[in-house]
């Protein structure tokens, strides 16, 4: 299992764990989607054009969902597909596919700093990652 | 690790974390409770993260948490950090994202069994007025410059477009406008996600709720405010929505190498903070106060869509119902205000998150018509529970800067809710207690369910039993509006 909910009290939280830096933000994308109960309509798809950056890591990593929370948002859409990525020191260019959604139960108003940390383990990376709902 | 044996029992409600605790606290910190609910706060990360408040720079006095306090990000829910002026900090961290999240009160003048046979009417027109849900849009799109006036103008601007009356203004925390406010320091995304979400109720533990005052402890007080037992009231409680999100997901970010530039170290990257005084601290600042106004103009806006709804179905059916409001507050704000300390008058900015500002009487920055009782204080409880009306006191200007709790203060997280409540069944079992739940979500509203929450009276009487504030009415809930 590449991520799960833990236990919060008021918020949302979920650990998750990546082969590296770059899979790390595949996974935590998919991890927030499963948080928001997001399904993705039939039809049409398109694509959307991302490009991150952070100060170090983890700032990548909460800049990197941050965007798709706002694209999503803005263009009320599901981003998926998150495997067409260039990752260069702490900047990410990626070509997400787009997709009408079908079902959003949750609303997260943003992906916080709390406490977070990129660990390395012997299989690559894990966070634990809090957001505000 | 934090247990019962780290605190110092300073009174029956006082519990005190030295100094000395952690090396990096700059000053103690304290939490108000009774034992019960130092036994819950020591079940997750609320008191940790209380000892992480204690360390930033500037922090005066205590670092202190209301008896509703829980986890949350950064500080914790249910928390009062003060920074001394000049020389302290202002953290975006310990505004929240929902800036200006808070509570309005309207009181009605008709009784409870007047409105009965027209509530399910009455609650559905509400649901249909008043977007709520998940990623909900409001009926008004403002351009850019609009959208500014209302951020510099907060309340004022639905007074001057006729969704307002002096009597809302003038019962209104700041009168409905922080006057530092300046959108020059609001994103063009914040601009983009506020443009069409004024008068709408977003998710999560957001509300309308119908009430019925069921209970009146000050007879003279209430009627001041307009409460009197067995009539009508409606609590709304909503924030800044995606623009407020916005504006402090802009500012933590940003601020993240702004600590490493004025040589900041913290326990936790969500407590950033920047010298009140300087540029980037002024700048939150200017841009916070627009996301209040934006809250203070759309909890106006949603008051007048209810007005509305009342209106529409009880025309010709009541003769003269008016839903008159007793007071707004906010619970999530950092505010310069100036308290006395060690006898001393100390300019400070005060951050609340998920606590009530309480001023005692005297207070200039109360309206006239108030200045002797003090603020009025709002503590909405869990859904399906009571609610309190509650004043400011003297005593909390002594021991919490003026402030008091915010709520119940959640108990269980939300996974564990939704593992073990229906969302469907708590509906019926509430429309069998006599209360009517309009929401879109089932699984959002297993979230908010009573048992996932503390007992609102518990910390009510806490805080009244302290004097930090003072009970003056119970509501009991008829009709929810889920957001």
């Amino acid at each position: 299992m590449s991520f799960e909910e833990i236990e919060h009290t008021a918020d949302r939280a979920f650990r998750v764990k990546g082969r590296d830096l770059g899979d790390l933000l595949v996974n935590a994308a998919r991890a927030m989607h499963a948080l928001e109960g997001v399904r993705f309509a039939e039809g049409k798809s398109g694509t959307l054009d991302l490009e991150v950056d952070g100060i170090d890591a983890e700032s990548l990593l909460v800049n990197w969902l941050n965007e798709i929370l706002y694209l999503e948002q803005k263009h009320q859409l599901v981003c998926g597909n998150f495997q067409s990525y260039e990752l260069s020191g702490y900047r990410v260019r990626a070509r997400v596919q787009t997709h009408q959604r079908s079902n959003y139960q949750a609303d997260i108003k943003a992906v916080t700093f709390h406490n977070l940390k990129i660990h390395k383990t012997p299989e690559g990376l894990e966070a634990e990652v809090v957001v505000d709902v | 690790m934090l247990s019962k044996q780290n605190f110092i029992r300073a009174s029956e409600y006082v519990w005190e974390i030295p100094q000395t605790f952690r090396r990096d606290m700059r000053v103690p910190a304290r939490l108000y409770a009774d034992e019960e609910l130092l036994d819950a706060a020591l079940t997750d990360n609320s008191l940790p993260q209380l000892v992480n408040t204690a360390t930033l720079p500037g922090v005066i006095g205590h670092a202190i948490a209301m008896p509703d306090i829980h986890q949350g990000y950064g500080f914790p829910i249910g928390g009062v950090v003060a920074s001394r002026l000049p020389g302290g900090v202002i953290s975006p961290g310990g505004v929240g994202y929902d800036i200006n999240c808070g509570v309005r009160l309207l009181a009605s003048t008709a009784q409870v069994d007047e409105i009965r046979p027209y509530l399910e009417t009455i609650a559905s027109t509400i649901y249909a007025n008043c977007p709520s849900g998940v990623g909900s849009h409001g009926h008004l799109r403002f351009s850019n410059t609009e959208l500014d006036r209302v951020l510099h103008q907060g309340s004022r601007w639905m007074l001057e477009n006729g969704r307002a009356s002096p009597d809302d203004l003038e019962r209104t925390e700041e009168f409905g406008r922080i006057s530092r406010a300046d959108a020059a320091f609001v994103s063009e995304r914040a601009h983009e996600r506020g443009q069409n979400q004024l008068g709408t109720l977003g998710a999560g533990n957001h509300f309308i709720e119908v009430d019925k005052v069921a209970e009146v402890y000050e007879q003279a007080v209430a009627s001041r405010l307009g409460i009197f037992a067995g009539n009508v009231a409606v609590q709304i409680h909503c924030g800044s929505r995606g623009l407020g999100h916005q504006i402090c997901q802009d500012f933590v970010s940003r601020y993240q190498k702004t600590v490493r530039d004025y040589g900041i170290s913290l326990p936790d990257r969500e407590l950033v903070c920047a010298p009140f005084d300087s540029r980037e601290g002024q700048e939150y600042f200017h841009a916070m106060a627009c996301a209040a106004n934006f809250a203070f103009a759309n909890r106006q806006l949603l008051a007048h869509l209810i007005r509305q709804s009342f209106d529409h179905v009880l025309a010709g059916k009541i003769k003269g119902q008016e839903l008159r409001q007793v007071y707004d507050i906010a619970h999530n704000m950092a505010k310069i205000e100036e308290h006395e300390i060690e006898g001393r008058t100390v300019r400070v900015c005060v951050h609340r998150k998920g606590s009530t500002r309480a001023f005692g009487p005297g207070s200039s920055v109360l309206p006239n018509d108030l200045r002797d009782l003090g603020q009025p204080v709002l503590i909405p409880g869990s859904m399906g529970t009571a609610s309190y009306v509650l004043m400011g006191t003297r005593e909390a200007m002594r021991r919490t800067f003026g402030s008091t709790c915010h709520g119940a203060g959640r108990l269980m997280s939300r996974a564990k809710a939704r593992k073990l409540i229906r969302g469907t069944e708590l509906r019926d079992q509430l429309r069998s207690r006599g209360i009517l739940i309009c929401a879109e979500s089932m699984s959002g509203l297993a979230e908010e369910a009573p048992q996932a929450y503390k007992d609102v009276s518990r910390v009510v009487e806490v805080v009244h039993k302290l004097g930090i504030s003072t009970r003056i009415a119970r509501l009991e809930p008829i009709a929810v509006i889920k957001g």
